[in-house]
């Protein structure tokens, strides 16, 4: 009777502090989130102002600006070193860049297959007594020897230009193969065969997707190392194919011969059903 | 009732973050960009930092000497003139601007203009930069040329193609190989004359 009311009423008026603890922590934390909230609107718009002011500054006038703060001279410093790394950067992206060295100097070689930048090598030239490879990080199969042999001496520039093109064309190649491998597994029988140069490709496919059959053969050969396209195409039909299937093979081994290869696959798995 | 209005204000709080970041960064490229110092303006500040009367105004952000950035700036210098003058490419003016952050990835748009030998040109592209461990790739997008031809079909060719399909890098190398050719060329034909 008695007991059990007033146990009762002892679990209302505890579920109720909880409940106003509750409450009180979530107006708490509402105030401090709203609070953050100000001061955080209040920072934006201070950047926003001094931003605004720049462009206007930039706007008004010319390109030399009388500041009427004196910058100090370390921020001057800091400024204009931070603007030639920043040029330096922009080197690399025109493929040839570099370093003076104590003896000479370290040039660095960037790839590119169109918008995408791949790999980046290394080749630090020692120039006194005569200009000389001292460190690379060439792969083994580029025939650096062979292109350091015709040019290095004679030719500083040649010898970077030919170097280049042959490790760009290896980076496209790779990067060809790479894509095939990675977006059109599903047409592929097995996994793509390439050599470490990526100058001969060989795999089996088919036009359309996870098929049990793959009717087509192909063979590309790289014979031009500064090239990212094939010189040799062979597209033939596995001996059981349905004998239509040779003009398509046909038909595949010019689009190999004139296309990057995973366009080429792009470029038939969208019109399978479009076919002869 | 109240989580609903936290979401809100911690929403709030998550885009004003993201919003002072770029505009900080938007800051600091102005700045960049807007600090075109004569050299005189430069060497007589340095000299006023090396003078034994003069004060030090600055806040060094990191522990280095003014004789190492002075170090620094004359070993960039150096770097940036010899490639210059070996790929014959010369930029004369370069401005970017950050168009999105994210916590491993910056886009930024640049504006390059510059000259190979006789060639002048005007660049404009998106540049994204994302970094996965420790490797950072880049990729290049809106690829904008703006170059003069005069009688040249070739120069028009390479522009386009590069243009076409976002190629920075073999814009540049033809560029460069054009330009060695057109010298070579020019020089044969004063030669002959």
């Amino acid at each position: 009777g008695v007991f059990a009311h007033l146990a009762a009423l002892e679990v209302q008026a505890h579920q109720a502090a909880l409940k106003q603890e509750e409450l009180e922590q979530q107006e708490e934390k509402v105030a401090r989130l709203k609070e953050r909230v100000q001061e955080l609107r209040l920072q934006r718009d201070e950047l926003r102002a001094k931003v605004d002011l720049q462009q206007n500054r930039r706007l008004g006038k010319g390109g030399a600006m009388s500041d009427p703060v004196q910058p100090s001279a370390q921020a001057v410093l800091e400024r204009k070193i931070k603007s030639l790394k920043s040029m330096l950067q922009i080197f690399y992206l025109t493929g040839i860049s570099g370093k003076l060295t104590k003896q000479g100097v370290c040039f660095c070689i960037s790839t590119a297959y169109e918008g995408t930048y791949l790999d980046s090598y290394h080749v630090d030239l020692v120039l006194k007594p005569e200009v000389r490879i001292l460190r690379h990080s060439i792969p083994i199969f580029i025939p650096l020897e062979q292109i350091s042999k015709k040019y290095l001496q004679r030719d500083i520039r040649r010898f970077m230009s030919v170097l280049f093109d042959h490790l760009n064309a290896y980076a496209g190649r790779r990067y060809q193969a790479d894509q095939l491998q990675e977006h059109f597994s599903d047409h592929i029988e097995g996994t793509l065969q390439r050599n470490s140069l990526c100058n001969l490709l060989v795999f089996k496919y088919d036009v359309s997707k996870n098929s049990k059959t793959f009717p087509f053969q192909a063979r590309l050969i790289y014979g031009d190392l500064c090239l990212s396209l094939p010189t040799e195409v062979l597209v033939s039909c596995t001996p059981d194919a349905p004998v239509s299937l040779a003009e398509v093979a046909a038909a595949h081994s010019d689009l190999f011969r004139s296309m990057a290869l995973h366009k080429a696959f792009r470029s038939f798995s969208s019109t399978e059903h479009i076919m002869i | 009732m109240d989580n609903s209005t936290c979401q809100v204000y911690e929403d709030e709080i998550q885009s004003l973050e993201e919003e002072i970041k770029l505009l900080a960064e938007k800051y600091e490229d102005s700045q960049q960009e807007s600090t075109f110092f004569s050299e005189e303006e430069i060497l007589m500040s340095m000299y006023a930092f090396f003078s034994p009367v003069g004060e030090y105004q600055g806040e060094s952000k990191k522990h280095e000497s003014p004789s190492d950035l002075k170090a620094q700036l004359e070993s960039l210098e150096r770097d940036l003139s010899f490639l210059m003058k070996f790929t014959a490419i010369q930029f004369t003016s370069h401005s970017k601007e950050t168009v999105k952050k994210t916590r491993n990835s910056t886009v930024q748009k640049h504006r390059l203009l510059g000259n190979c030998q006789a060639l002048s040109f005007q660049l404009e592209f998106q540049l994204l930069e994302m970094q996965n461990k420790e490797k950072v790739s880049a990729v290049i997008t809106d690829l904008s040329i703006i170059m003069e031809y005069g009688e040249d079909l070739d120069v028009r060719k390479f522009v386009s193609s590069a243009e076409e399909h976002g190629n920075l890098l073999t814009f540049f190398r033809s560029l460069s190989s054009f330009a060695e050719w057109y010298e070579h060329r020019r020089l044969t034909f004063l030669y002959f004359k």
